[in-house]
């Protein structure tokens, strides 16, 4: 949007519009910001839990681990 | 100087004060502060400078009988009102105490609890004693802690706690500088704290309560983590601001109750981020008002992980209440189902565990699940008593450490399942909802079903009396988008019946999962 739009006289619609892509890059910015926790609890899970559990077995975190591997 | 206050009437309706300016006032019954307010902030005009106020309804069931009910301004201590007063049934003399005797205040969230003023010389010592006891231990996990929020501001202040507070407050300023790393490392030390034996519960990515158990009342140590960044300093609970480094760092120390304590090495600067540049006047009724941007960065990065806690908390029976004694339907429905697969029941947003109860009587395998477990406390006890084969546990739907945990233990543990949901899908988050379905999708792998009954919000209803969502309900549930969800979880079958209810529109939904 140039900024001209928006000068005295501009258009309410110019205005509405700048209003929608300040909310749309507010939501946008909040939804990358709720990854932080999620990642966290993953590296978290990972460290404590499925690390040590896995390390029990060994043959099958191979045969899952090689299931994830051929399946990206 | 004169007053530009004055206190015209108190009784049971509350009361009545002229004023031109806005200025905390303590109400004391006896001598001993119960509450304070805002003069204007917190009143309702009625007729030019004349205002009232209602007494807050959780200290209003105690003012029955007679006492010296004393108005004074919080900072000033200038007396506005100084009287005998007989207030409700008039009977005996006023007591605002719990059933242990111990006298309480209105906090300034509102509620009614045992705050340090109504507090024995022991009890106090026993919350040092407390803080430094969790203090030693976070230090020992590496972080420095220091004392924040009314603690801080007691001790800089006062050099004691303060007699309106109930809680004690400790935060610390990570070495990270990213959400991520702040969250695991406030994990890391939660875990090494329950492992030392103290009872924790996590309330954000970022806080967590201590839980110290006194004589007759339970004391929370709040342990809020911050984290500075580019010259922001970024602090649990209410805090987002312009920060310098030195001014945490080195640690200094302060008394508080005569123990020296650690706090920010410009302590100052924190109270004065957190409370404004007034903070060195007393406000018991002090209201944050945190910027909206710091609002939405501690929201997104830490919190949404406990929808409706707080209803649910108040729900939950205190003491060894009985248990409603009638199933659900959709309990009995569990019931035939259980027991012709020959299935363990798992009972989701258990509640006060009613259905858990009765299925267990039944003779049945149950699990109940809730995410406030205290609230199940009355139904295992009797569970117990019984011999049932009723198993309490914690689980949090918008976490997925806990779902993924408890999805690993169920899924090491391979049987036949019958997931009862109970107006949990529409109580839940749309990742609470998800979770479900992955949990589902770990704990069913030997088949089984998920039955669940939900209210839908809709926006066109004929009575409008109905329209009101109820306080529990989170968010609006898709139909079509669930049962989307729980195909992509594995289930072969999900089908959707539309109730006909007289109050709110409900679904009652049946998830197939089959063997393999």
């Amino acid at each position: 949007m140039r900024l001209r739009a928006l000068r005295p006289g501009a258009s309410m619609e110019a205005v509405q519009r700048l209003e929608r892509r300040v909310a749309d890059v507010e939501a946008d910015l909040s939804e990358v910001r709720r990854h932080n926790l999620r990642l966290a609890e993953v590296a978290d899970v990972l460290q404590e839990l499925l690390v040590p559990l896995a390390s029990r077995d060994d043959a099958a975190v191979q045969e899952a681990v090689e299931r994830f591997r051929k399946s990206l | 100087m004169r007053s530009l206050t004055r206190v015209r009437r108190v009784d049971d309706h509350g009361l009545r004060l002229i004023t031109l300016v806005d200025r905390p006032l303590d109400v004391c019954v006896d001598g001993r502060r119960v509450w304070t307010f805002w003069t204007l902030r917190d009143t309702d005009a009625v007729a030019g400078p004349l205002r009232r106020i209602g007494w807050p309804a959780p200290l209003l069931r105690h003012l029955h009988g007679r006492g010296r009910i004393t108005v004074r301004d919080s900072a000033s201590s200038t007396v506005h009102f100084d009287q005998d007063l007989s207030l409700g049934s008039g009977q005996g003399s006023i007591e605002v105490r719990n059933r242990h005797g111990v006298e309480l205040g209105i906090d300034k969230s509102g509620k009614l609890v045992p705050t340090f003023a109504g507090r024995s010389d022991a009890d106090i010592a026993a919350l040092l004693d407390a803080t430094e006891a969790v203090i030693g231990a976070l230090q020992d996990t590496g972080i420095e802690p220091f004392l924040a929020y009314g603690t801080l501001l007691g001790a800089v202040r006062e050099g004691a706690v303060l007699g309106h507070d109930s809680d004690a407050d400790l935060g610390y300023v990570s070495r990270f500088t990213t959400p991520i790393d702040v969250a695991r490392e406030s994990f890391h030390v939660q875990r090494a704290l329950a492992d030392q034996g103290w009872r924790t519960t996590r309330y954000s990515g970022a806080a967590f309560k201590v839980l110290v158990s006194q004589d007759h009342a339970t004391v929370g140590l709040d342990v809020f983590g911050g984290f500075l960044d580019r010259g922001r300093l970024h602090l649990m609970g209410e805090i987002g601001t312009e920060f310098r480094e030195e001014w945490i760092f080195p640690l200094g120390s302060a008394e508080l109750g005569g123990r020296p304590m650690p706090v920010p090495a410009w302590p100052e600067k924190l109270l004065e981020a957190t409370y404004g540049p007034g903070w060195k006047v007393p406000d018991p009724a002090f209201r944050f008002t945190t910027p909206a941007r710091t609002v939405r960065e501690l929201d997104d990065w830490f919190r949404g992980t406990q929808p409706g806690i707080r209803y649910w908390e108040r729900r939950a029976p205190r003491g060894r209440e009985t248990v409603l004694r009638h199933p659900s339907v959709l309990a009995r429905r569990a019931a035939e189902l259980a027991t012709e697969l020959g299935a363990e029941v798992l009972d989701i947003g258990a509640g006060r565990g009613p259905d858990s109860l009765w299925l267990a009587q039944q003779g049945l395998s149950v699990k109940a699940y809730d995410y406030v477990p205290r609230a199940l406390e009355p139904a295992r006890l009797r569970g117990d008593a019984q011999g049932l084969d009723l198993e309490v546990r914690h689980l949090n739907l918008t976490e997925w450490r806990s779902v993924l945990a408890e999805g690993a233990l169920l899924a090491h543990d391979p049987r036949p399942r019958v997931v009862l949901a109970r107006h949990l899908l529409d109580a839940t988050s749309k990742q609470g909802r998800e979770s479900l379905a992955r949990l589902c999708s770990m704990a069913l792998r030997e088949g089984g079903q998920l039955l669940a009954d939900f209210h839908l919000r809709e926006d066109a209803v004929d009575d409008e009396d109905d329209l009101d969502d109820a306080e529990w309900m989170v968010g609006r549930i898709d139909v079509d988008s669930l049962t989307t969800l729980l195909s992509r979880s594995g289930a072969t079958r999900v089908t959707v019946k539309r109730l006909r209810r007289r109050s709110r529109p409900t679904v009652r939904l049946v998830g197939e999962w089959s063997c393999g």
